[in-house]
């Protein structure tokens, strides 16, 4: 598609000046986060609140939402941390659009799924519905999808935006049907009621295993985290918010919300730990090899998210704690991070770490903005960062060795390649071109990175935060009370040990670069990604042979559908009794002059079959027509013979009209080839095994008029819907719905011929 | 319609003309007596756009546009048919029912003009009368229709 470029080519001159347009829509976008964070926090403050509305109440469902620690949480997160990459947003979509010559109009596919995206978490974060959840948490998908394929001109773009949702949306429905699960046994969607009337049990740990499923691929867990990855392909300021408060945040806020649910079977919870170990392991090891700035960024996200994932799989309420204060610490700064890589590529051009280096001297605000947040990463102190790790830390312990392990190494490697990310990006010689990025793309990340610091300093607000969303996702009070303590206690042992191995994986780069080129090899070649990309080309292949097989010629595509109809009544002919189902009436009354006409019927219909010229055809259709709608009338349905009498006029009338539009010629030429002949005989088939099956269903049908049907209902009900005439009634009142749909049909086919035969036009 | 070398014959042209104000006389009938007997919206908006697809026979494209100029709002009333449609279904929501529940309700009193009763169906039925009558008659239009007769 093409579009007028509604900008002049003069705003190109001044890279960062006020030559290009405000970006209205991204400021009412991050306003809008504004007033929702400063919502939350007066929510917060004045002690929660919840909401329930009746939605569907046949079903059970209510829109019942509740702000309450854990909702506070996520939602001043997806608030706040939103606010802060929309204002970024504003200014680097600007130039992002500028830079690829696109007009500015095309904010209008951002922001809006942008806005949505903010509100969805919020939506999902305070949902108390397991079906509610589900809609936000498909929103969300939905919201990627278009933010991650922003840059549609792009094949690996459309490609990264459709794995992020096919990834993330088909793994989704385990959540449905999870949800059903939960209601057949337990007879609520409610997740406050799940939760205390759930037992432990099978039905509980399949539907436990199903949320987790639909959860961490949402958080990018192994093995479908490979759609992170690629979805870096999107605008930055979509990275940043999706990496640190939606979208994989939703998984594990999923998590949390559940985690009462989760926690009853402890066969979920090992599978949580297995499930955050391999992601640990993979995204740290390829973290510390990538070479694209927003890729070393991205398998972090996989490994850090494996942290939370791992101390929701140790479950106690030391590990709830944590997690939520982890979810806090790695949201401020990994927003930061890919804010600091978006202004670095901004302002360099370059997006790869080997082409990148010394820009400490050149750019210092944004060198110790950067260096904040990646300190607070790797967990050092002063940090909101080295709060993290303790809690992390304390948590594992009482895991078990194995876990403890698991966090020293995972910490490690955090501290391995956040420290080549930042090294890399700004220490060594100066390399390349660098124009001083705008105000806008640093300050955001000066702000995020104080916020670090702000939290390392004074951790209590932060930690209450913490505090009360664990005691939702622990179901009991939880008190996360950080601190530093000058001792030897074993958390401050394993950091000094996670620093100490993240300073050699430094030192022996050579050797941990053998190890995550191994892997990454590895995962190119056997990896999961392969596995995906091989069922959407064979579903592609499937697809696309039953397609050619449908539309070949209009033979084949009436006989798509009449041939699989007809096998379905096979089997179900196979499937039921059928004995006494079909009985030979006698032949009486006006059967004698049903009979005829049924003969007339059959006529008709050979001389269609076997005539040669268009006009036969169309005149023994209608004798078909008019045959069945006296038919009608002498079995007593008189509206239906009406409608089928002028309807068999009006059909009759239009295939007229249609074939005076036809080429004189007819394609009798190919008649007697041999490829004709085949045809000829696959079509006998079709038309036998349709016309065999719907001769049994009739059959059967007229046999067994049973004592109440829905019929005999319909007549009885007809005088209290202020009618006489049953069909009208049902046609008008008791299936209204349905002929409300069934006109609209109409209008949609007129247009569809409109299209066809005028180029849309009407009239 | 492709004028065919045989022209049609007067009485064609004269039965075709006189029957546009019958058949929407018999429409009428069978909207207003279709809850009590036979027939419904759906029957007479084919009825009449039948009338009007004679007329395109007998005059062809041009003349029976030329004669019948209200042809032209066509596509206008199959929308404001659906329109209408969907409001008498949906306007229930506004009063707290379900959609396409019908007023007065089950039992209450109806209003009876003759056989014509006044309440909501009736109004879903013009609705469904009009649209069809409209569909039909694009319907004919783009099958009648030659760009060399019009340019």
């Amino acid at each position: 598609m093409v579009f007028p470029r509604d900008d002049p080519p003069a705003s190109r001159e001044d890279h960062r000046g006020s030559g290009l347009p405000i970006d209205y829509q991204g400021w009412l976008a991050c306003a809008t986060a504004v007033a929702g964070f400063i919502l939350c926090l007066v929510g917060w403050w004045a002690g929660g609140g919840a909401v329930s509305l009746p939605w569907a109440p046949t079903l059970n469902l209510r829109l019942s939402a509740a702000l309450d620690g854990l909702a506070v949480l996520y939602a001043l997160l997806a608030t706040g941390i939103g606010a802060l990459v929309f204002a970024y947003g504003s200014r680097y979509l600007n130039m992002h659009l500028e830079h690829e010559g696109r007009p500015a109009a095309e904010r209008w596919r951002f922001w809006p799924w942008m806005t949505l995206f903010a509100v969805a978490m919020v939506g999902l974060a305070t949902a108390q519905d397991l079906v509610l959840l589900f809609v936000f948490f498909d929103i969300t998908a939905v919201c990627s999808y278009f933010l991650i394929g922003f840059d549609r001109a792009k094949l690996e773009t459309r490609a990264a935006a459709l794995m992020a949702l096919l990834v993330t949306a088909v793994s989704a429905v385990a959540m449905l049907v999870a949800a059903v699960l939960l209601y057949a046994s337990y007879g609520t969607f409610s997740i406050p009621e799940l939760l205390s009337r759930a037992e432990p049990g099978p039905v509980t740990t399949i539907a436990g295993a199903l949320l987790a499923v639909a959860a961490l691929a949402k958080s990018a867990q192994v093995p479908l985290h490979f759609w992170l990855p690629r979805a870096m392909a999107a605008p930055t300021p979509v990275s940043a918010y999706l990496h640190s408060a939606a979208m994989v945040a939703a998984g594990v806020l999923v998590i949390a919300r559940l985690h009462p649910l989760l926690s009853r079977s402890q066969s979920v919870l090992d599978g949580l730990l297995i499930v955050a170990a391999a992601s640990i392991v993979v995204g740290g090891v390829l973290a510390l090899r990538a070479d694209v700035l927003k890729q070393v960024l991205a398998y972090s996200t996989i490994e850090q998210y494996g942290y939370m994932v791992m101390l929701y799989g140790i479950g106690n309420a030391a590990a709830n704690g944590a997690a939520a204060f982890y979810v806090l610490a790695h949201g401020v700064a990994k927003s930061a991070l890919f804010m600091a890589a978006g202004a670095v590529t901004m302002a360099t051009g370059e997006d790869r770490l080997s082409r990148l280096g010394g820009l400490g001297r050149r750019l210092p605000v944004l060198a110790v903005a950067c260096g904040v947040s990646a300190a607070s990463l790797a967990a050092l102190p002063l940090t909101m960062g080295f709060f993290k790790d303790e809690l992390f830390f304390t948590a594992a312990i009482q895991g078990g060795t194995l876990t403890a392990v698991e966090a020293v190494v995972a910490a490690a490697l955090t501290f391995g390649y956040i420290g080549r990310f930042w090294m890399g990006l700004f220490l060594g010689p100066p390399r390349g071109e660098v124009n001083r990025p705008p105000a806008m793309l640093v300050a955001p990340v000066v702000l995020l990175a104080a916020l670090s610091v702000v939290g390392g300093l004074f951790v209590e607000p932060f930690a209450r935060l913490a505090s009360d969303a664990a005691s939702v996702s622990a179901a009991q009070p939880v008190l996360v009370d950080p601190a530093y303590h000058l001792d030897a206690r074993p958390e401050n042992l394993m950091a000094v040990a996670a620093w100490g191995l993240g300073a050699l994986l430094l030192v022996v780069f050579r050797a941990t670069d053998v190890v995550s080129h191994s892997l990454a090899v590895a995962g190119e070649r056997l990896g999961p990604r392969r596995a995906y990309e091989a069922a959407l080309e064979g579903l592609w292949r499937v697809s696309a042979a039953l397609h050619n097989l449908e539309v070949r010629d209009l033979r084949t595509s009436i006989a798509a559908v009449l041939v699989p109809a007809g096998v379905l009544a096979g089997i179900a002919f196979v499937a039921t009794p059928t004995v006494g189902s079909y009985e030979l009436g006698t032949v009486a009354g006006t059967d004698w002059l049903i009979l005829p006409l049924l003969g007339l019927v059959v006529i008709a219909t050979l001389t269609i079959a076997r005539s040669r010229t268009r006009l036969t055809v169309v005149l023994a259709l209608s004798v078909v027509g008019f045959a069945l709608a006296a038919i009608y009338a002498l079995i007593g349905a008189p509206d239906v013979a009406l409608i089928a009498v002028v309807v068999e006029t009006m059909l009759t009338l239009v295939f007229l009209g249609a074939l005076a539009r036809l080429p004189a010629e007819g394609p009798d030429s190919e008649r007697s080839s041999p490829h004709r002949l085949r045809n000829r005989r696959r079509d006998l088939i079709a038309g036998t095994v349709a016309g065999l099956a719907m001769f049994g269903i009739v059959w059967g049908f007229l046999s067994q008029p049973s004592g109440t049907t829905i019929a005999s209902e319909h007549i009885r009900l007809t005088p209290a819907a202020h009618g006489g005439d049953v069909v009208t009634v049902i046609v008008t009142d008791f299936r209204g719905l349905d002929t409300l749909v069934e006109i609209t049909v109409l209008l949609a086919a007129v247009i569809g011929v409109a299209a066809l035969m005028r180029r849309g036009r009407l009239w | 319609m492709r004028r065919p070398e045989s022209e049609p014959t007067a009485l064609v042209r004269v039965v075709a003309w006189l029957l546009l104000g019958p058949s929407v006389l018999v429409a009428a009938g069978l909207i207003v007596k279709g809850y009590a007997e036979v027939g419904d919206g759906f029957g007479a908006g084919v009825i009449v756009a039948l009338a009007i697809a004679v007329n395109y026979v007998a005059f062809g494209t041009a003349g029976a546009e030329g004669a019948l100029p209200a042809l032209r709002y066509a596509p206008a009333t199959a929308i404001a048919g659906l329109l209408l449609a969907i409001a008498s279904g949906f306007f229930s929501i506004a009063l707290g029912d379900p959609p396409v529940t019908h007023q007065p309700r089950p039992g209450e009193h109806v209003i009876k003009i003759g056989t014509a009763e006044l309440f909501t169906p009736l109004v879903f039925d013009v609705g469904i009368f009009l649209l069809v009558v409209g569909v039909l008659t694009v319907l004919v239009h783009q099958l009648a229709h030659r760009e060399e007769d019009f340019g």
